[in-house]
């Protein structure tokens, strides 16, 4: 089970994850993604990625989805905080340069 | 027609006259029998739902009688409710620990039995529905592992037959689904002018979806190296095939070479996956130094507009290349440390020759520094020697 926690910054939404993201996991993040989506309407949806430990190729393939529909909606999705070995991830797959990326909260919710 | 048919074993001819009365009106087909041989008999010749029996009684007690019922598979499964004058709990405890489903103490209320009797009959119409559906479920969840079965051997066909050999390499494969199918593949294709493609993949998840968007991956690399062109051509056709007919999360991270035996140059793309090892000279076993081919690239699926990067590397006769797929390193371990790329390189320092024994030192090794944990993912290793 992923620790999921989610709160609303004006009309930005924050969605902080802890733990492993992997396939068993990915239903979960799934539905809180798709739910804080379509009840909050966010202008921005930040992902807080501080807590994770490690995310393959499923997880991946979620937030590449979730910045989809988010893209489609007119919405805007920024990942914050990549602790080092999910970082290293990004790069090897390239979607440091396919996502916006911030060092911090405040930054992403800023959109700088 | 019935509610149900219920056997009343007892000594006592009055006993047996009022249960009848009260169950009969009730609408239950009613059975009979004075003692316990009796009522044997007449299982013999009938199968009641429930038994309401007596304890004492000549010839063969109520508790010899429950003890034959329950001790019986093809009798276990009806009711059995003890008639009993040893009132209290012991005895209550006793008549169950026999096997009994429930206990009634005498003297007791014909309307006390009857609705005992009218909630075990609710309780065998549930736990007769349960069996149904039960059985309903078993034969599906069996036709869907005959399915997977099959579907599991054709995936296998899919894989290069082995010893894999092409006209300037010798390979051979690891695969190790993580349910029975999965969402790896690779294939070596040798070129009409002496060349060698070669692609290995990883679709995102496991099981049937996986596996069916791994077999795409396949035809789409097949197709693009019929076209002939190079790998940054092949990953941006498969990019723009799977775009196209997969689902919002369905991805595959994929690795394209093209070995030019000639200028002895494999050019490459990395498409989101696993870095394969170079090891010069690794052909001939023994201790080596691994080297890592580097790049990176986006995951093939995302969007069709995203550009690939060729890169380049020599890979010289001798010359050996390990390929992999993620679920190979990424096993967590009870110290939650995973092997990774670095230890695979540990692994890779020194292994035998001959490309078989060298895959299958590599799991072994692998499995060993994993324990106890055990392979979560799909795994595919590839060992390919460049010949001399």
């Amino acid at each position: 089970m992923l620790n999921i926690q989610t709160r609303q910054e004006g009309t930005s939404s924050v969605v902080s994850i802890q733990g492993k993201v992997n396939f068993e996991v990915t239903a979960q993040l799934r539905d809180v993604i798709r739910e804080t989506v379509a009840t909050a309407q966010p202008k921005l949806l930040a992902i807080n990625l501080e807590g994770v430990s490690f995310i393959d190729s499923s997880g991946l393939g979620l937030l590449v989805a979730a910045r989809n529909s988010v893209d489609k909606s007119g919405g805007k999705l920024h990942l914050c905080c990549l602790p080092a070995p999910v970082k290293k991830t990004f790069d090897q797959t390239n979607l440091t340069n396919y996502f916006s990326i911030f060092a911090t909260e405040q930054d992403a919710l800023r959109g700088a | 027609m019935a509610k149900g048919v219920v056997l009343v074993v007892d000594d006592e001819a009055s006993i047996r006259d009022i249960l009848s009365f009260y169950l009969k009106r009730a609408g239950y087909q009613v059975l009979t029998a004075g003692n316990g041989q009796e009522a044997l008999e007449e299982m013999a010749r009938s199968r009641p739902d429930l038994i309401i029996s007596d304890l004492r009684m000549p010839e063969m007690s109520g508790d010899e009688l429950c003890k034959r019922v329950k001790s019986d598979p093809a009798t276990r499964d009806v009711y059995f409710i003890i008639l009993s004058a040893l009132d209290g709990t012991a005895s209550r405890i006793g008549g169950l620990s026999l096997g009994a489903d429930d206990m009634i103490p005498k003297p007791f209320h014909a309307q006390e039995v009857l609705a005992k009797v009218e909630s075990t009959f609710r309780l065998i119409a549930m736990q007769k529905e349960i069996k149904r559906q039960n059985k309903e479920l078993t034969a599906f969840q069996e036709r869907v592992r005959e399915e997977m079965e099959l579907a599991a051997a054709l995936q296998m066909g899919l894989l290069p037959k082995l010893p894999g050999e092409a006209p300037s390499v010798r390979y051979t494969h690891c695969y190790l689904p993580a349910s029975g199918i999965g969402g790896d593949i690779y294939a070596v294709l040798p070129l009409p002018d002496g060349c060698t493609a070669m692609m290995i993949a990883d679709v995102s998840g496991h099981g049937v979806t996986a596996a069916l968007i791994s077999a795409m991956v396949k035809t789409s690399f097949e197709n693009q190296v019929r076209q002939g062109g190079e790998p940054l051509a092949w990953a941006q056709g498969m990019n723009e095939d799977l775009c196209r007919s997969t689902l919002a999360e369905q991805f595959a991270t994929a690795w394209l070479g093209h070995l030019d035996p000639v200028t002895n140059h494999l050019r490459y793309v990395v498409a989101g996956h696993c870095a394969p090892l170079r090891i010069a000279g690794g052909a001939k076993g023994g201790l080596q130094r691994s080297e890592v081919l580097r790049g990176k690239g986006f995951m093939l699926g995302l969007d069709p507009q995203l550009p690939f990067m060729e890169h380049d590397a020599e890979f010289l006769p001798g010359d050996r290349l390990v390929l992999y797929t993620d679920g190979l390193v990424e096993v967590e371990r009870e110290d939650r440390t995973m092997l990774e790329e670095a230890g695979l390189r540990r692994i890779c320092a020194e292994l035998p020759a001959g490309a078989e024994e060298a895959a299958d030192a590599v799991i072994a090794q692998t499995r060993a520094f994993n324990q106890p944990a055990t392979f979560g993912d799909d795994v595919t290793l590839v060992i390919l020697d460049r010949k001399n």
